[in-house]
């Protein structure tokens, strides 16, 4: 049907892709370059996660999992950045970190610069560590959690985990009273349930992309997991815990964004009903 | 060859294999522990293998294509090539996280890779504006629960309607956490019939190659 005959309703009805791009793309970048500081309510989840943490007892050891590719980074990592800063601002806490996904120790160092954690007075080897990427997914969940050691005896620099002291006494599950995971992938999500909660009963903090949360829901509703959030809640941790980031900053863009989506739905369906009804009146 | 190597020796390894993880898991029965560990750590080391396979496997199969000239792939094909390369050199010479790597990730594969990612937001956008459409009942209730659930995750209408939050609340809790759930056990019900019929031999795919009349046991 060419345009002219396709009239009002029908040409709004398939408006062109790069018109719903262009605005999608003006709401996205407005926010970004002037925050406008919408407010964010704090979800029980978000808090639960941050009551856990600040639960813990000093001494502690937690095993983090960067267990998200690059494509995730955006999402996870202000998660992960607010998370840290917690972490170190409690102190006393030993926070070993290890990748299920081979981009995971690259993502970890941006991770860590964005923190600096030398502002908390916390250090390498001693607060904080990183033992590299282990491949196998989830047969790498069982084999950290049956034998550390076995499974890798260095850092993810190459150099011996002998030498940290926040190593010392870090044989195996046991030795951890936390897991905390962030993850773009299944595998790793519920891998973690079956491979440290079922076993071990590990309590298991949780963050996934947005659009896992569905298929995570079954645990987090079972207590196989204590939290379980995903990424665009970041901006509600950094407001929890008083450290703004990249998350708080994108709270203003997920709420216009969402609001936009809601509005081509709207404009969408009175198109819709507009042509059938100026079809029907045709036809009358 | 004979058909015991190549068949029933390992299915009998498999078979005794999944037997001692399982038995380990489930009942902990003292000594299997031990053995498990080391089958889980060379679990670990054959997948960090089949990375470098797959490497290998890449080369084989695009210098294929380049000296071929396959139309419309070979020139990607050499770009591959030279990027597997690249950060292969730079890898071994500075280390995997060394600075120079560090760089090449950030400036290329990380870039493209969140943009990659992000570029779903546009197609899920122009998707809502034409698929999320009342066209009958059901679609009607899809639309409901997409735009409750779309307005739920806006952090400030959240604020501004409350009402939204126990209604998202009850549609993730009862809806979609059951509905997950079958698919949950259902899977799982599949996944364990698969392994059950991969122990007793029933499933041969991971034996490579075998002929009909191997398949069925025969010679």
């Amino acid at each position: 049907m060419s345009k002219k005959g396709k009239g009002f309703w029908g040409r709004l009805e398939d408006v062109p892709r790069e018109i719903l791009y262009a605005i999608l793309l003006i709401v996205f970048i407005i926010p970004m370059l002037n925050p406008i500081g919408f407010p964010v309510p704090i979800s029980p989840e978000v808090k639960k996660w941050k009551d856990t943490i600040e639960a813990m007892p000093a001494g502690s050891a937690i095993l983090i999992d960067f267990g998200y590719s690059g494509g995730g980074e955006p999402e996870l990592g202000p998660m992960a950045v607010a998370v840290y800063h917690h972490i170190f601002r409690k102190g006393g806490l030993k926070a070993i970190t290890m990748s299920t996904s081979l981009e995971g120790p690259l993502l970890w160092d941006k991770v860590i610069a964005e923190v600096n954690p030398a502002k908390y007075g916390a250090k390498y080897g001693v607060d904080y560590i990183h033992i590299g990427y282990i491949s196998g997914t989830e047969t790498a969940m069982a084999a950290v959690g049956k034998d550390l050691r076995a499974t890798t005896n260095t850092d993810y620099k190459g150099a011996s985990l002998d030498q940290y002291p926040i190593m010392t006494g870090i044989k195996d599950a046991s030795s951890f009273k936390l897991l905390i995971v962030y993850t773009t992938g299944g595998d790793q999500s519920e891998g973690w349930v079956r491979q440290w909660y079922t076993p071990y009963k590990v309590p298991y903090l949780c963050s996934v992309i947005a659009m896992m949360v569905p298929t995570m829901l079954p645990y987090f509703k079972a207590g196989q997991i204590v939290s379980l959030t995903s990424g665009a809640q970041a901006g509600q941790m950094e407001l929890l815990l008083g450290v703004p980031g990249r998350g708080i900053k994108s709270a203003d863009v997920i709420t216009l964004t969402h609001l936009l989506v809601f509005a081509f739905v709207v404009v969408g369906n009175i198109a819709y009903y507009g042509r059938k009804a100026s079809e029907r009146a045709r036809g009358g | 060859m004979s058909l015991f190597v190549r068949r029933q020796l390992p299915i009998v390894l498999v078979f005794v294999t999944a037997l001692l993880v399982m038995v380990d898991y489930f009942l902990k029965i003292p000594g299997t522990g031990p053995v498990v560990k080391d089958l889980q750590n060379w679990g670990i080391i054959l997948t960090a293998f089949s990375l470098g396979f797959g490497a290998v496997n890449l080369f084989y199969l695009h210098t294929r294509h380049i000296s071929r000239r396959t139309a419309g792939q070979w020139p990607f094909s050499i770009w591959l090539l030279l990027m597997i390369v690249v950060f292969t050199i730079i890898g071994v010479a500075t280390g995997p996280t060394g600075p120079q790597y560090s760089w090449l990730y950030n400036a290329s594969y990380f870039a493209l890779s969140a943009t990659v990612y992000s570029s779903l937001g546009f197609y899920m956008t122009t998707g809502c504006y034409r698929a999320l459409r009342a066209r009958n009942a059901e679609a009607a209730l899809l639309l409901v629960v997409g735009a409750i659930a779309l307005l739920r995750n806006a952090p400030a209408v959240a604020v501004g309607v409350p009402i939204i939050i126990p209604m998202e609340a009850w549609l993730s809790a009862i809806p979609t956490t059951s509905a997950q759930r079958g698919i949950m056990i259902g899977a799982s019900l599949g996944a364990i019939a698969l392994g059950v019929r991969t122990m007793i031999g029933r499933e041969t795919g991971f034996l490579g190659r075998l002929t009909e009349a191997e398949r069925r046991g025969g010679t």
